[in-house]
């Protein structure tokens, strides 16, 4: 089980997600057209907007990363989806808090594994105890 | 499959051709950039015909369409861009442009 400390930090991580804290506003009835227009705006179009200064740097793809790729390209190759405008848009499906939150990989994998619970192909439940059971493997090691 | 698959594939422009971007509704998913929409522009080439993002991402294959590398003015996009001379190029599908005539 989650230690109560840690529970509570994860509370504090998601509280500072709240829009609210930016701009106030929570479930409007009304939005104008730029504030509809930007609400609608799918999180990949990311041209012209401000951001801060980004320290680049070359970075080899881990392994995990490559695996990842490899996994979406295969799951195309098998026919359950393409690699490309279906696997985006799997990505934007996340929202902007996780979208620019994780890792780009990271995006990938999520879609995948949505994908494949969405069409059946594996259930949440299975995908769970999975995830738990390797989990428990690395812990051991 | 949608119902104007029989639409025969358009390709209405060529090389030189001054083409606006449509401004269609921006939801669920789409590949033309928000910054190109409503600018003016000139077709750099014709490329190939390839399927159409917004139904490829929703499973609706079938339909092939034509794209084109467009070239805008980096001042037609972003007013205050310091040198006249840049270009931006992005590709775009035939449904996403509208022909201008000067």
């Amino acid at each position: 089980m989650t230690s109560r400390p840690k529970l509570r930090q994860q509370y504090e991580i998601i509280s500072s997600f709240q829009p609210a804290l930016h701009v106030p506003q929570n479930w409007n009835y009304e939005n104008s057209e730029p504030l509809y227009r930007a609400l609608m705006h799918p999180p990949h179009d990311v041209g012209g907007q401000h951001d801060i200064p980004v320290h680049y740097e070359e970075k080899e793809e881990e392994q995990w990363e490559l695996n990842t790729y490899v996994t979406c390209e295969v799951l195309g190759w098998r026919g359950v989806w393409n690699s490309e405008e279906r696997r985006r848009r799997a990505d934007n499906d996340l929202g902007y808090t996780l979208y620019l939150g994780m890792p780009y990989y990271g995006r990938w994998i999520w879609s995948a594994a949505r994908m494949l619970v969405d069409k059946k192909h594996i259930s949440l439940t299975e995908l769970l105890e999975k995830i738990a059971e390797v989990k428990s493997r690395y812990a051991k090691r | 499959m949608p119902k104007d698959k029989a639409e025969k594939n358009r390709a209405r422009f060529k090389e030189g051709d001054r083409v606006q971007v449509k401004d269609m509704p921006n939801i669920f998913y789409t590949r033309t950039q928000n910054y190109v929409r409503g600018a003016i522009g000139t077709i750099a080439a014709r490329t190939y015909e390839d399927l159409i993002p917004e139904d490829e991402a929703f499973n609706y294959d079938g339909r092939l369409e034509q794209y084109y590398i467009v070239r805008f003015r980096q001042k037609d996009l972003w007013e205050e861009y310091p040198f006249d001379k840049d270009t931006l190029q992005t590709e775009l599908p035939d449904r996403w442009l509208e022909p201008v005539r000067s």
